[in-house]
């Protein structure tokens, strides 16, 4: 009867109270008259306590409510991360699934948070009992691991994404490589324009290195142009070096700074995994001790029926020499019998 | 993923060629040919990237794949149009008439291109001191730094220490979601464990009735 839900386990003995409830109510019964005023006495503020805790139970139901859907979308949207082919990427529906999935899931801890705080001050006020204050406290806990449940699948879900596209653009890359490096270049030209000296001493190598191989392309451009384009393109390259100095400096210290936030927040992550982890294995180490004091028990047992069987053997060895003597008198009637009889 | 060079020159105001200081340069990727012209052609592209940078400017120049070239001046050769498959960066740092030109494919990242041309400067000021101002022709020393620093930094994660920590972070995060999993196996690994535990217990209890059972109920037989 104990119900299996993530790593905690509880009985579920509901049966049990209200059969209890019952046999107590018709045995109470005779002694009717007592019961109503005591009952009216405590009425106000036990409506009090089940308004409080029905209001607690109707948040947990409905947060609970809201994680099955929540789990309900994701796997939805399992499914289309893996189906995903090269072609009809349904990027579109992932995004926005993607993103109603992380609001859930924000509101969701939110209100797991207020849930857990209002536990708390319920906890504040005496006239709780230990079992519903146990009880609150197993339903959050519940939850809680539900939700971490989820959030885990969520992402493995986006790793396993990441992972889809990945390979696409490498099958891509693998189809149209030529496609993507070829990009156009407004600075092609600006090299000669400089050094003619250097232009007119390596003159003579190019068509050498032509005639010889037909494989001498590095060279063509720097002979390049005729004499009228150089001086158009060195002004407007000039120009063009000019507009673009600016954004370069800045590009360069915005993908600094970019590398920086990008480190911090990895390192966030790596903070918050780590708690999880901690957190984790503390829980797990709960368990371990009830292993433990399981065993303990177990062994305890186990010696005394040892012990216990060590006396019933000694006590029938020990008690052969009575048990002879009983038989022999058995016998003795048995003979006197026959010796009546026959 | 390539560094094909690495020039170190002095840039004299603008009416001078920039000085060569120090060249290295790895071309065993081009075709046997085509080295010594790429060679030459490091040195005049660098000269002139070099010579348009202003000072404490940083520049980044892109050489395309495709380039026609014309003969002209050679009667009986038809202009002609050959393609070459080059691409390359050029990266320039200017610092105080000191700059450091580097020539990368274009899958090197740029930030990692100008923080090597960085500490290829500063190494270079460290061990030469001022002694380059006075240099007026291209030295052709080979200074050995820079072409172990060509060797060294092709992985443009040894340059730049942010790329370098980024990746190492993103493994340790890898790492550590596989050390969840674990810990979740772990855990469900310890639940069954505690059920088994129990189920024994109550058993070895029950053990223990009995065997207080026959032992108590008939004393003698």
């Amino acid at each position: 009867m104990s119900a299996r839900h993530g790593q905690s386990s509880y009985r579920d003995r509901t049966k049990e109270f209200i059969d209890i409830v019952e046999s107590l109510r018709r045995s109470i019964a005779p002694a009717a008259n007592i019961v109503p005023y005591g009952n009216n006495r405590n009425d106000g503020s036990r409506r009090e306590d089940l308004i409080n805790k029905s209001e607690f139970n109707n948040r947990a139901s409905k947060i609970g409510l809201a994680i099955n859907q929540t789990s309900q979308k994701l796997s939805k949207l399992a499914k289309l991360a893996k189906r995903t082919s090269v072609f009809d990427d349904p990027t579109q529906e992932i995004q926005e699934l993607t993103v109603v999935i992380k609001q859930e899931i924000s509101a969701l801890n939110t209100a797991l948070l207020d849930l857990q705080v209002l536990r708390s001050s319920q906890n504040g006020e005496e006239n709780n009992s230990r079992d519903t204050s146990t009880h609150s406290t197993t339903v959050v806990d519940v939850l809680k691991n539900r939700l971490m449940d989820t959030t885990k699948d969520f992402k493995d879900v986006l790793t396993m994404r990441t992972e889809n596209m990945k390979i696409h653009e490498n099958r891509r890359q693998l189809f149209s490589s030529n496609a993507s490096k070829e990009s156009t270049n407004p600075f092609v030209r600006q090299r000669p324009l400089a050094a003619k000296a250097a232009a007119s001493e390596s003159a003579p190598l190019p068509w050498a290195n032509g005639s010889s191989s037909s494989s001498s392309q590095l060279v063509p451009w720097k002979q390049g142009e005729g004499e009228s384009s150089p001086l158009l393109q060195q002004s407007q390259q000039q120009q063009q070096q000019q507009q673009q100095m600016v954004p370069l400096q800045d590009t360069y210290m915005q993908s600094r700074a970019e590398a920086l936030h990008n480190v911090e927040s990895t390192i966030h992550e790596l903070n918050s995994i780590f708690t999880q982890l901690a957190t984790m294995v503390s829980q797990q180490g709960e368990i371990a001790i009830r292993i433990d004091q399981n065993m303990e028990d177990t062994l305890a047992n186990v010696e005394g029926a040892q012990s216990q069987l060590a006396r019933y053997l000694n006590s029938i060895s020990s008690n052969r020499w009575l048990m002879m003597k009983i038989f022999f008198v058995l016998i003795a009637f048995l003979m006197i019998f026959l010796f009546f009889v026959a | 993923m390539k560094i094909t060079a690495l020039l170190v020159l002095k840039c004299a105001p603008e009416t001078s060629d920039p000085v060569i200081l120090a060249n290295a340069s790895d071309v065993s990727h081009f075709g046997y040919f085509q080295r010594s012209s790429v060679k030459e052609f490091v040195v005049f592209v660098g000269r002139t990237v070099a010579s348009r940078t202003p000072p404490s400017q940083r520049q980044s120049v892109q050489h395309e794949g495709c380039a026609p070239f014309l003969i002209l001046d050679l009667p009986g050769l038809c202009p002609g149009f050959n393609f070459t498959r080059l691409q390359l960066f050029v990266h320039a740092y200017n610092r105080n008439g000191l700059c450091a030109v580097g020539f990368m494919d274009d899958h090197y990242p740029v930030r990692s291109a100008f923080s090597l041309l960085n500490q290829v400067l500063d190494e270079y000021q460290k061990s030469f001191g001022e002694a380059w101002r006075s240099a007026k022709e291209d030295s052709s020393q080979p200074w050995p730094y820079l072409t172990e620093a060509l060797n060294k930094f092709q992985d443009p994660a040894e340059a730049d220490k942010l790329l370098k920590i980024q990746r190492e972070l993103d493994e340790t995060k890898i790492i550590l979601h596989k050390t969840i999993d674990s810990v979740l196996a772990r855990g469900e690994k310890l639940d069954s464990l505690v059920e088994k535990s129990s189920d024994l217990s109550m058993a070895s209890q029950m053990f223990y009735k009995q065997a207080k059972k026959t032992n108590s109920c008939c004393t003698i037989l």
